[in-house]
């Protein structure tokens, strides 16, 4: 599919040890990425969310579908629950 | 349409009286204005030493953006401002600010607590306590 850069925020981004990277992925949606990526490294699998939910943000916009399509996004972000306010 | 919406997500501390100040000048037809104000607390079990606030700044400002645009047709508002900050952060200091001004008191309450319930989780920031005995990544209640 092509580079894309990929962010991390928060738990994630202290359990996979970077605030982004860029990426030669293959994958066409978010499920197989997170697959993809933790064939990288056993410090992936914190996106398959087993100890909390993981959020992801497509070219800035939040998704909640696992199966969604991100062929052509140039950016995407992994993060925890939000806590603000 | 409005277009008196104000959304920064900063750094920085906010200061009261010159947000009062602005708002004043913008909503002659405003009788009512809410202001919340969002600290930091110490714990209960722990002596916090401070808190650390991580951000997605540009999602997170247009996620703000959009419910207050929301806030501010539901509820008519002549006035609508949120600041959220990031970075580190002790007792007492300022997290969040948000302000709405409507003719009247009832919607300016209901959207200050519509737009507050929509940050606690809808909106890219953490919070991690960093206390005496304990760090950890707060999690919503």
């Amino acid at each position: 599919m092509g580079k894309v850069k990929l962010k991390y925020f928060s738990r994630i981004r202290e359990t996979i040890g970077k605030t982004s990277e860029l990426v030669e992925i293959k994958s066409t949606n978010i499920q197989d990425l997170i697959e993809e990526l933790q064939a990288m490294g056993e410090q992936y699998s914190v996106l398959k969310g087993r100890d909390f939910a993981v959020y992801s943000a497509v070219d800035q916009n939040i998704v909640t579908d696992v199966k969604t399509s991100i062929e052509g996004a140039t950016e995407i972000a992994f993060f925890p629950p939000m806590t603000g306010g | 349409m409005l277009n008196k919406i104000i959304v920064s997500v900063q750094k920085s501390d906010f200061d009261l009286n010159s947000e009062m100040e602005t708002l004043k000048l913008k909503t002659e037809k405003a009788g009512a204005v809410v202001i919340f104000v969002g600290k930091v607390r110490d714990l209960e079990d722990d002596n916090l030493k401070y808190l650390e606030i991580e951000s997605f700044e540009e999602l997170a400002k247009s996620q703000i953006k959009e419910i207050c645009d929301d806030a501010a047709n539901k509820w008519d508002l002549e006035y609508v401002l949120v600041k959220h900050r990031f970075g580190r952060l002790k007792i007492n200091d300022n997290i969040v600010l948000v302000i709405t001004s409507s003719k009247h008191r009832k919607k300016s309450y209901e959207a200050s607590e519509f737009i507050m319930e929509y940050l606690k989780s809808n909106v890219p920031f953490w919070k991690k306590e960093v206390a005496d005995k304990t760090q950890k990544w707060v999690e919503n209640s």
